[in-house]
């Protein structure tokens, strides 16, 4: 069979498990970026015991191969099967989708909290105290402020987060997730057809490529300001 | 000059007192300022005038002391800070002008000015978009509008910071040494809006080591040396005829650096 030919028998099954993979990440990185502003103030300013919670929680995600998390939840959920099913939780915790999405989440919360935490501590004083002596509330110098710059700042390194996110949502195909790399070596499997393994290659090189244009496109964007020439 | 009553005073603080740590910058400042009133606050570097500054609007927080503005009074007691929403209302009667500007980069000159006006007192957009172009205007900014500070030099820099201060028409101007970060060729251009705003009124308070402007300037000058308060009054007199020697001193040495 031509690499052709066996490019358009396996697309469309690839494709499915392009758009799990897709989804996987984009749920993940998503909503950890939901808690992370939250948690990164709470890591520089938060009351001692919440510190302390938080840096347990950050140093066991970090410090802990992304695999083992899966196992752990995926498996231990098993193990907690009838305490799950009396609070209504299993069915959430029977799909191994959901299992990958709550680990990832757990995550790259982790990794990005850390992110925005040097971001926000990169912001220039000055300019959250001309905020505050304006009469600002401290919402209002956070949101108006503080976070605009933090984000500026923490860009590049969240964009870099996404993406080895979403190389790593591979794993989830370990779990039985049938993410692109789960049908990749479900087609192999069947076919003992080698060349599935760069087809799948060249599609996560593709949507890297497309996500790290746009990402610079909003960086650009974002920057602009800062940059002494603003031709662009 | 008519001696100070207490109801004149648009600004007063009493007995600040503040520390970092065990050293004891401020030993008990007193000082009120009436409407009109121009205030150059002089001293040695590490005299505490600065601090002194901030604490008029919390950005530092006394140890013991009050400040009052338009009468509201904020007690201080252990450093600490009572009621935060009355620090931010007392915040918005006073504006304030730092030395390195302070300007939020990643607005435009038009957005630095407009953004009190809109988020603190509410004001509709429009409507504080014509106030902010007005005041850029009067500083000499027209065409500059749109420009992000970046792109902008340290005098016209300081002077949207002035505009973003009278954007949220204060009753007292505060400001922390503006011209101190500025090469010597930008100064004037700061102090001549300075000036204006003198000229037309404005109650200011201004820590400065510029000693023509608090000569010429100011209606009053006070001179700060080791936490204390060690010589106040008009300019004339007091340059003059300096009581202590450490003013005399202080005088005598910035003459020789201007000669």
């Amino acid at each position: 069979m031509s690499l052709i030919e066996s490019l358009s028998a396996n697309l469309p099954k690839l494709l499915d498990g392009l758009e799990t993979t897709l989804l996987l990440t984009g749920l993940g990185a998503a909503l950890a970026a939901v808690f992370s502003p939250g948690l990164a103030l709470i890591r520089l300013g938060g009351p001692t015991p919440a510190k302390v919670l938080l840096r347990i929680y950050i140093s066991f995600m970090r410090g802990t191969p992304l695999l083992a998390q899966l196992f752990l939840v995926f498996y231990g959920s098993g193990q907690f099967r009838a305490e799950l099913t009396a609070l209504g939780l299993w069915s959430f915790f029977r799909d191994p989708f959901n299992c990958a999405v709550l680990v990832f989440v757990l995550n790259s919360c982790a990794y990005q909290t850390e992110i925005l935490r040097g971001g926000l501590q990169a912001v220039p004083p000055g300019e959250i105290e001309a905020a505050r002596a304006i009469g600002m509330t401290r919402a209002q110098v956070l949101a108006r402020v503080t976070f605009p710059h933090a984000y500026r700042i923490a860009w590049p390194a969240l964009g870099n987060e996404v993406i080895l996110l979403m190389k790593a949502s591979a794993l989830a195909s370990i779990v039985t997730v049938f993410d692109l790399m789960g049908r990749t070596r479900q087609i192999f499997s069947r076919s003992f057809e080698f060349s599935v393994y760069f087809e799948a290659a060249a599609l996560y090189l593709l949507i890297t490529v497309v996500f790290v244009f746009l990402w610079r496109q909003i960086e650009r964007r974002l920057t602009r300001p800062m940059r002494r020439t603003q031709g662009n | 000059m008519p001696p100070k009553t207490a109801t004149d005073l648009v600004l007063s603080a009493q007995d600040i007192h503040k520390s970092f740590g065990a050293q004891e910058v401020l030993k008990g400042i007193t000082l009120g300022a009436r409407n009109h009133d121009v205030i150059s606050i002089l001293g040695t570097s590490g005299s505490g005038k600065s601090t002194f500054l901030r604490c008029l609007n919390c950005l530092e927080i006394p140890n013991s002391g009050s400040v009052a503005v338009h009468g509201e009074e904020i007690v201080f007691r252990n450093g600490r800070i009572g009621d935060q929403r009355q620090i931010e209302r007392m915040r918005r009667h006073l504006g304030m002008v730092f030395q390195q500007f302070n300007l939020w980069t990643h607005r435009t000159a038009l957005e630095n000015v407009m953004e009190g006006p809109v988020q603190v007192k509410r004001m509709a957009k429009p409507e504080a978009r014509d106030l902010a172009e007005a005041l850029l205007a009067r500083v000499g900014l027209a065409d500059r509008m749109h420009h992000y500070p970046a792109m902008l030099s340290g005098g016209q820099q300081q002077r949207v910071a002035i505009a973003r201060a009278l954007a949220m028409e204060p009753d007292v101007i505060l400001f922390d040494e503006p011209t101190s970060a500025l090469d010597p060729e930008l100064v004037g251009e700061v102090l001549k809006v300075m000036q204006d705003l003198a000229a037309e009124g404005r109650t200011m308070i201004v820590v400065t080591h510029e000693m023509a402007f608090a000569r010429d300037v100011s209606t009053e000058v006070v001179f700060l040396n080791e936490g204390r308060i060690a010589e106040q009054g008009p300019p004339d007199k007091l340059f003059d005829h300096p009581e202590t020697e450490v003013f005399a001193r202080f005088i005598s040495k910035t003459r020789r650096d201007i000669a």
